[in-house]
Order: C-alpha cells, then sequence, then structure tokens
C-alpha cells in the first residue's frame, strides 16, 4: 500500500525533528563528556609521560586515568574534589609549577587526607569546574581566600594570637584589642552594643570590604557612627585578616583539640591562669614553697619539664607539687614559656600581682574603651557635631569633675544624648553605652581607680 | 550486493515468528490492519480506530493536553533517573544536587530537564484549561472530564510545589515557607493544614521527607489514575468536543431497546447513542496513520524544546538552605505569586476568598453553566458573556503574577525591573 500524499509531509517532519533531537543529544553529550577537569587531567598526563625516565614510570603514567579524586573528611563535613584538577598538590617535584599543577608545601603538618582544601582555602570544594570552585559566583557564600589572607583560617582551629606561623593573624587581634574595637562591636560575648556583632563577620564580609569598612566606615555602610581608623597599611591589612578568621562555629573534635599551640605565650597563659605563682616565683614575685623558675631553663631539659607537668611524682618522686592534668600539649606550652624566660625576660603580667590601677588598664583595654576616648583614654576620636569639639573626650582629668561613686554610676548608666553643637544637624553619632551588666562590678572598680589614676601629676589647678 | 533497506529488514523481522508473536499485526498495510492495529495493541487501544477530521485540526486543540501529557511522561522517566541520586535528607539533599551537576554524567542535564519540564507542564495544563474553556469544551457530556481536569491542575500545582522544596536550597526552603504560609490563612483548618504539610510548625526534616513522599509516590500515582480517567472519559464522551452541526450528518443510531430473558454479546450492552463507524466515511479518519503521526511528531517537538532547554539554561540552585537568613523578599514559585500579591493586600482575600472561589467555581463550572451552546468552536459568539468574564479573570491573574515576580523587591515595595535593585546592605 502506497503512502497517502496527505501524509508525505509527515515524512520530512520526521526526518527534521529527528535530526534536532540526534544534534541535540550529541550537543548534550559533548557539554557532559567534554569537561573542563578533563583538560587538565591530559595535561597532567602529559607531563607524566614527559617526565618519565624508567619503564615502569613510563608503564605508570600510560596507566593513569580520567576520573574525578575527591578527599573525604567527615569529620569536617566536607567533600573536596579540589584534587581533581589540582593533581600534584601532594608531590614536591612539581614544586614551582604553574596552577593547577602546582605543589602545596605545608603538608606536614596538614596532611591533605585529614583536611582537605577547603577547611583552609575555602571555595566550593564539590564543584570541578574552576569558576564554580573557586566560589567567586553568585549563590554561593564562600568564595576562595586571596592567599594573602591565608593566615586568616589558621584562627579556624588554633587560637589567634599565639601561632607562630601566623604573624600577621596575631598582630590583627593586637591592632583590635588595642583599638578598642570591642567599645562598640561585640565579640564571642564581651563588648559594647552600638556597632555589629564581629562573631560571623569573616564569614559574611569580603576583605575589599572589610577594609573599606576601618578607613571610610560610611562608605560602605551609609550613615555609620563608626569613627575612621588611621592604621598603617601592614596593620590594615593584619586587622582585615584578622576580622576574616571570624567565622563563628568552633572546630570539631580533632581539630579543635589543636587550639593551643605549644607556643610560650600560651604556656604563659596557662602559667598566670593556674595560680602557679602560689607556690613558685619568677623575677622575685610569687611563693616560697617551690622553687624559683627564673633559671629552670637552665636546670633542666625540656623533656624532664614535659614529664613534670604531667606528673610530678614521675621525676621527682615525693613531690607535693599536684597532679594539675596538662594535656601534652599544655605541658609543652608551659615549658616553652619557662625555657624562653631563660633568653629574655618576658614582661609578667599576673592578675594577682597588679593593683587596681594596672588592672584597670587591662579592663579598659578589655572592654575597647579606647576605640572612643583614644589610645590611654587621651581623645581625638572624632563624634561630628558633639558640643566637645566635635570629638569624643578624653578621659584625662577625671578625677577633677567625679568621685569614684559618680564616675562608676556614669560608666554603669552611660549617657544616650550628646549635646549637639548645632541642633539643626544630625546628631552626634557615637554615644556612651549602659556598661552595668556588661563590665563586672570588681572590674568597674579597677576601671574607676585607673581613671581616677590618669591625672598628670602635679597639676592640681584648673577648677 | 543487493542490501535491504532498514524499512525492508523491519518488516522483515515483524513478520518473521518472533516478530508475530511480539505485535500480533504487522506494520499495517490495509485499512482493516490500520484498524486492528489500535484496537489490538495496548499502547494504541486507548485511541479510537477512526477518529474525526475536527479533532486533528491543530488550530483546534493546540495539542495542549498531549504536550501535557507527554511533560508528565518526561516527567517520569528523568525523575526516577534523579530518584537514583537524591537523598531527602536536610544533610544531604543539597549535597546530591551539586553533586548531580559537578559529578553525575549527564545529571545535571536531567535535572534541567525536569525542572523546565516541571514548570513548562503548570504551564501548559493552564492553557489547555483555557482552551476546554474557551471552546466551550466543558459542557454536556463532558462536565465530569472537566472536574476530572481541573483536579488534574490542582495535582500539576501540587506536583510542582513538592518538588520545588526537595533540592534544599535557599530559593526552594523560602518558597515553601511562604507558599505553606499562604494555606495557613484558610480559616479554621488553615494552622492546621500548614502543620499536616510540614510535620511541624516549620520547614525542616520532616517536611522534606513528607514532599518528597508526596512528590515521588502519592501525587504521581493519584495523577496517573487521574490521567487514565481523563484519557479514558475523553474517548467514552465521543472524542475532542466539536460542534454539533459536524454531527448531523452521521446517523444517530438509538441502541435496541433490550429484550428480557435473553444472554447477551458485549457489544449489545453499548448504551445510548454512538456515532456509526463508516455512516459518513469521509468525516472519519483511520487513527493510524493521521492521528499516531501527528502525536509523534508533537512528541519529538516536545523533545526538542525540552533538550534545547535543558542543554543552554540551567535549573536555579541557590545557596544551602538557611533558616536564619531569608532572603528579602522571599517569593512562593511563580505561578502562586498572584496569590502572594493578593495576599500582600489582604490575607483574607488573597489567602481565603479567592483561591476558594476559583477552585469552587472552577469544579462547579459545567453545573453552573450547563447549557449545550457554542461548543467545539473556539469564542463561540453565544458565550461571548462566559468568555469575557473568563478573560478578566485570567488577565488579572496574569497580571498579578507579573507584578509579583519583576515588580515587588525587598519587603515586597514596588521596585522597577529594568533599574538596578539597591546595593544590597544587610540588616544586623
Amino acid at each position: 500500500m502506497r503512502t497517502e500524499p496527505s501524509l508525505r509531509k509527515f515524512y520530512g517532519w520526521f526526518t527534521v525533528l529527528g535530526l534536532l533531537i540526534g544534534s541535540l543529544v550529541v550537543l548534550g553529550y559533548y557539554k557532559d563528556e567534554f569537561r573542563e577537569w578533563k583538560i587538565y587531567q591530559r595535561r597532567y598526563f602529559q607531563e607524566e609521560a614527559r617526565r618519565a625516565n624508567t619503564p615502569q614510570q613510563h608503564q605508570n603514567a600510560q596507566n593513569l586515568e580520567l576520573a574525578i579524586r575527591q578527599i573525604q573528611v567527615p569529620d569536617l563535613n566536607r567533600v573536596d574534589r579540589c584534587t581533581t584538577c589540582h593533581l600534584a598538590v601532594d608531590d614536591p617535584s612539581y614544586g614551582g609549577y604553574p596552577q593547577p599543577l602546582a605543589y602545596h608545601p605545608l603538608h606536614e603538618q596538614h596532611p591533605s587526607e585529614k583536611f582537605g582544601c577547603t577547611i583552609c582555602h575555602r571555595g566550593q570544594g564539590r564543584a570541578t569546574t574552576s569558576a564554580e570552585a573557586h566560589g567567586a559566583i553568585e549563590h554561593w557564600d564562600e568564595p576562595m581566600l586571596p592567599l594573602a589572607f591565608i593566615q586568616a583560617s589558621c584562627g579556624k582551629c588554633h587560637q589567634a594570637a599565639d601561632n607562630p606561623a601566623a604573624p600577621e593573624l596575631a598582630r590583627g587581634q593586637q591592632v583590635f584589642d588595642e583599638s578598642g574595637c570591642r567599645g562598640c562591636h561585640k565579640l564571642d560575648g564581651t563588648g559594647g552594643i552600638l556597632g555589629p556583632e564581629l562573631d560571623r563577620v569573616g564569614a559574611r564580609r569580603s576583605p575589599e570590604w572589610l577594609a573599606k569598612h576601618f578607613i571610610a566606615p560610611a562608605s560602605v555602610t551609609p550613615g555609620s557612627a563608626m569613627p575612621p581608623q588611621k592604621f598603617s597599611e601592614p596593620d590594615l591589612h593584619a586587622v582585615t585578616l584578622f576580622l576574616l578568621s571570624l567565622t563563628g562555629g568552633g572546630a570539631p573534635g580533632y581539630y579543635a583539640s589543636m587550639k593551643v599551640i605549644p607556643s610560650a605565650a600560651e604556656g604563659q597563659h596557662l602559667f598566670q591562669q593556674k595560680g602557679c605563682i602560689g607556690c613558685h616565683s619568677l623575677g622575685g614575685q610569687g611563693g616560697k614553697v617551690g622553687p624559683a623558675l627564673d633559671d629552670v631553663g637552665l636546670r633542666r631539659s625540656a623533656d624532664w619539664m614535659v614529664a613534670h607537668f604531667r606528673d610530678p611524682q614521675s621525676v621527682t618522686p615525693g613531690s607535693v607539687m599536684p597532679k594539675f592534668g596538662f594535656s601534652a600539649l599544655e605541658a609543652r606550652a608551659l615549658t616553652e614559656f619557662l625555657i624562653r624566660m631563660k633568653d629574655q625576660h618576658l614582661s609578667l603580667s599576673l592578675p594577682s600581682l597588679m593593683g587596681p590601677v594596672e588592672r584597670g588598664r587591662e579592663i579598659f583595654r578589655k572592654y575597647g574603651c579606647a576605640g572612643c576616648h583614644g589610645p590611654a583614654a587621651k581623645g581625638g576620636v572624632p563624634n561630628p557635631n558633639s558640643k566637645t569639639a566635635e570629638l569624643v573626650p578624653g578621659l584625662l582629668y577625671v578625677a577633677d569633675g567625679y568621685t569614684k561613686a559618680e564616675l562608676k554610676a556614669r560608666i554603669v548608666k552611660g549617657q544616650r544624648e550628646i549635646p549637639a553643637m548645632d541642633p539643626k544637624r544630625r546628631p552626634p553619632p557615637l554615644y556612651m553605652p549602659p556598661w552595668g551588666g556588661i563590665i563586672k562590678d570588681a572590674e568597674m572598680d579597677d576601671l574607676v581607680a585607673y581613671l581616677i589614676s590618669l591625672k598628670p601629676k602635679g597639676e592640681d589647678v584648673g577648677f | 550486493m543487493n542490501l535491504p533497506s532498514p524499512l525492508e529488514l523491519w518488516r522483515r523481522f515483524q513478520r518473521s515468528a518472533v516478530g508475530r508473536s511480539v505485535f500480533r499485526v504487522g506494520l499495517p498495510q490495509s485499512s482493516l490492519e490500520r484498524a486492528q492495529a489500535m484496537v489490538s495493541s495496548f499502547v494504541l487501544h486507548i485511541q479510537p480506530a477512526k477518529t474525526h477530521r475536527h479533532s486533528l485540526k491543530p488550530g483546534y486543540s493546540l495539542g495542549l493536553g498531549l504536550i501535557s501529557l507527554y511533560l508528565f511522561f518526561l516527567l517520569f522517566a528523568t525523575g526516577l533517573l534523579l530518584m537514583f541520586y537524591y537523598v531527602p535528607s536536610t544533610e544531604r539533599a543539597y549535597d546530591s544536587m551539586k553533586d548531580l551537576q559537578f559529578v553525575v554524567s549527564a545529571g545535571l542535564l536531567i535535572r534541567n530537564m525536569h525542572r523546565w519540564a516541571a514548570h513548562l507542564m503548570v504551564l501548559f495544563v493552564m492553557l489547555h484549561l483555557c482552551r476546554v474553556f474557551y471552546t466551550g469544551s466543558y459542557k454536556s457530556p463532558r462536565e465530569f472530564n472537566w472536574v476530572i481536569g481541573v483536579c488534574l491542575f490542582l495535582l500539576t500545582l501540587g506536583l510542582s510545589f513538592t518538588g520545588y522544596l526537595l533540592p534544599w536550597d535557599q530559593l526552594a526552603f523560602w518558597a515553601i515557607t511562604v507558599g505553606t504560609n499562604i494555606a495557613a490563612y484558610a480559616p479554621v483548618i488553615g494552622p492546621k493544614m500548614k502543620y499536616v504539610m510540614l510535620g511541624g510548625n516549620a520547614v525542616g526534616q520532616e517536611a522534606l521527607v513528607r514532599f518528597y513522599a508526596l512528590h515521588v509516590i502519592v501525587l504521581p500515582a493519584i495523577a496517573a489514575f487521574l490521567i487514565s480517567l481523563h484519557l479514558w472519559r475523553v474517548r467514552k464522551d465521543g472524542g475532542l468536543s466539536r460542534p454539533a452541526e459536524l454531527d448531523e450528518p452521521v446517523t444517530q443510531v438509538e441502541a435496541p431497546r433490550l429484550p428480557t430473558a435473553k444472554t447477551y454479546g458485549l457489544m449489545e450492552l453499548a448504551r445510548g447513542t454512538t456515532p456509526q463507524v463508516g455512516a459518513d466515511p469521509d468525516e472519519f479518519v483511520l487513527s493510524w496513520p493521521h492521528l499516531i503521526f501527528r502525536e509523534l511528531l508533537l512528541f519529538l517537538l516536545v523533545v526538542v524544546v525540552l533538550l534545547f532547554l535543558a542543554i543552554f539554561w540551567n535549573a536555579p540552585l541557590e545557596e544551602m538552605a538557611n533558616a536564619i537568613h531569608p532572603p528579602n523578599p522571599a517569593k512562593a514559585p511563580w505561578y502562586f505569586l498572584g496569590l502572594q500579591e493578593l495576599v500582600s493586600y489582604s490575607a483574607l482575600w488573597g489567602g481565603v476568598i479567592v483561591p476558594g472561589l476559583l477552585v469552587g467555581v472552577l469544579v462547579l463550572l459545567p453545573y453552573l453553566d450547563g447549557k449545550p451552546r457554542g461548543v467545539g468552536k473556539w469564542f463561540a459568539h453565544e458565550r461571548i458573556v462566559a468568555n469575557s468574564v473568563f478573560t478578566v479573570c485570567l488577565i488579572t491573574a496574569i497580571i498579578l503574577t507579573i507584578i509579583g515576580t519583576w515588580f515587588r523587591g525587598p519587603n515586597w515595595a514596588w521596585q522597577q525591573p529594568w533599574k538596578p535593585v539597591a546595593a544590597h546592605t544587610e540588616a544586623h
């Protein structure tokens, strides 16, 4: 039977659509099959073949297969496929190669199978295209951290201040503390209320945003009350880096246990915290029950000291020193501290040995009062349109105007309304928040003592 | 050497013992065989052996129902493939999306096809509904098939809405949060309904599992059943609607009144009036090939369009769902944005009265407007009132949806889509 003429046209359409489907399937297959990472893997195979010298190496290079490679780190809930393209991260012979084939140094302490990549570098570990993996795309919260800021990631597991491998991070924290950022911003529950909390700021903001925000706050947050900061270039970088390290949430399990780096600074911290000074003395200060420790680093080996901290009886039978239960890392930190004591006399600031004025200075620092009242309370921070010469007043002469009780009450209550120079202009943006309930009562006494002490000696005139 | 053509090889295979055991009849050669091919094949028998010429006019039905059906098939096939990788857990759902995109062969393509087919199905089911309305095809004897169709329309929305949550990204999470909040505006049962849908008060693991079960089993099973019923009734109600005058030459035969005390053959039990096959051969043509070819052509066309969309446009996937970080504005899926826009004026109107009335009137429509006038013609003059009212409602819905989609910015404030949105500043 012949095809009816009215149906002939269908055969043409079937052919056209069939061919269209065929070509679309081929196109879809092409897009799917020729993925970006395969290019990089082939390049690596070629390089391996080129470098092969022995027949065995040739054979190995021939046997390489195209495959997605991934590092699974269940504890960190991460699957990092970075090594799909960065194939030579663990091969030192690829040192100095251009990306993506470069070798990654420093893997002795942070082996990739235990850490993966994105826990430090950020980015999108599951992705297998460079744009998506590096994460600078819409709808991905964690773009890769620029290498200049990579020390920020050390803060994820380690304490910021005492990591010898991350000096910029430590400096950043120092700048943060000294500049009084906490006067307005809360971090880890300590700080003022004028600005936003900073606990997760490093996960929300880009390095560019953070740097701009220090120099010209109003340019990124219109109407910001924050006084512009005058940081040196390295300090700006360091404090930006420190903020980037604040991503909130601690590292889990094993990674958290690495918080303490056995450094002298951590040892000093422990030394103060555990009250060693009650029995031992340093620089003539402290108890007399145990031996003085000024030159213990000359008398004892490091191993002896570590063993001593873990269990005093084990090296000094009959010792009256209790077993404090220091971890191995803590014992090493204390040892480090005591060894360093012999080289250079670290200045010890032990709260128990300090007078109220010194403690007060620490509290002034801890709560970031300098952020508004200036370093050493000397003032000079701009507060546009305030009656006090458009500056936040310095505190050098509070002893002349307040009794201790009055000053304390003033800090507890704060002052919401700051008198304006020109009532028609925007009211002064900075004000004194109520610190009652934030600064503890005992701390308040020390702080007031410090502030009263600020008045320069021999200047009794004035009022 | 003279090789036989592929077609010839295929014919030989069909004539072989194996071929005959599979196909019963070969590629039909005569009119008889063509009719037999339709009747004896399980796949084809749901369609009549002969089809009215009017039903074949592309300009009449526009193939909208058929396109919806094809999309349903394609969704079924691609959805099954996606199920091999998808894990309905809040911890792994989003990761399985990423794996589909970055690791699974053709994973992204399949997901794109599924996503675009889902949107297209909602669109084409709506268009199909409009076509049936504008041609008055819901009137006697097709009243109940219209009701089934409305149910299928709601099921399509339900399927799309439940699937919307599964990627577990910000888009999914907040669209479902907004969508279920709209449902909670219903009086008395609203809050309970939301609670039952989500398995709690907020979108979480329980909601994800519920939506998953609904999406992959419950709703598709109900939809498949209702689609079968819908198609069955299209046939039993006399095929696609057509103007009554076209049927006049056909001799309508009253089925014989059955005397009692007699055993009957199945054919004798047919009731009502039936168009007599052969009474007017000019108006009816054999379904094979006239109907089948057209259907196949349309299927190919749907596949081409879907592949094209899926290859060149990726399905959206935003950041992982984050319950403490709502986007501003959070928007429902596009087919509910008209309702969301209404809710922004009045929760009672947008959440209760309008959707309630819409569904109620749609379901009852053939019983409210049952006079069989203007059936089988687009925009029949006799139906000018009904068509006008429907058009006004339709345009209102479209305008509301357009406003909700493009003209609403942060805090649901008016925005002009062609103007760049002011730099996004986070609230602390």
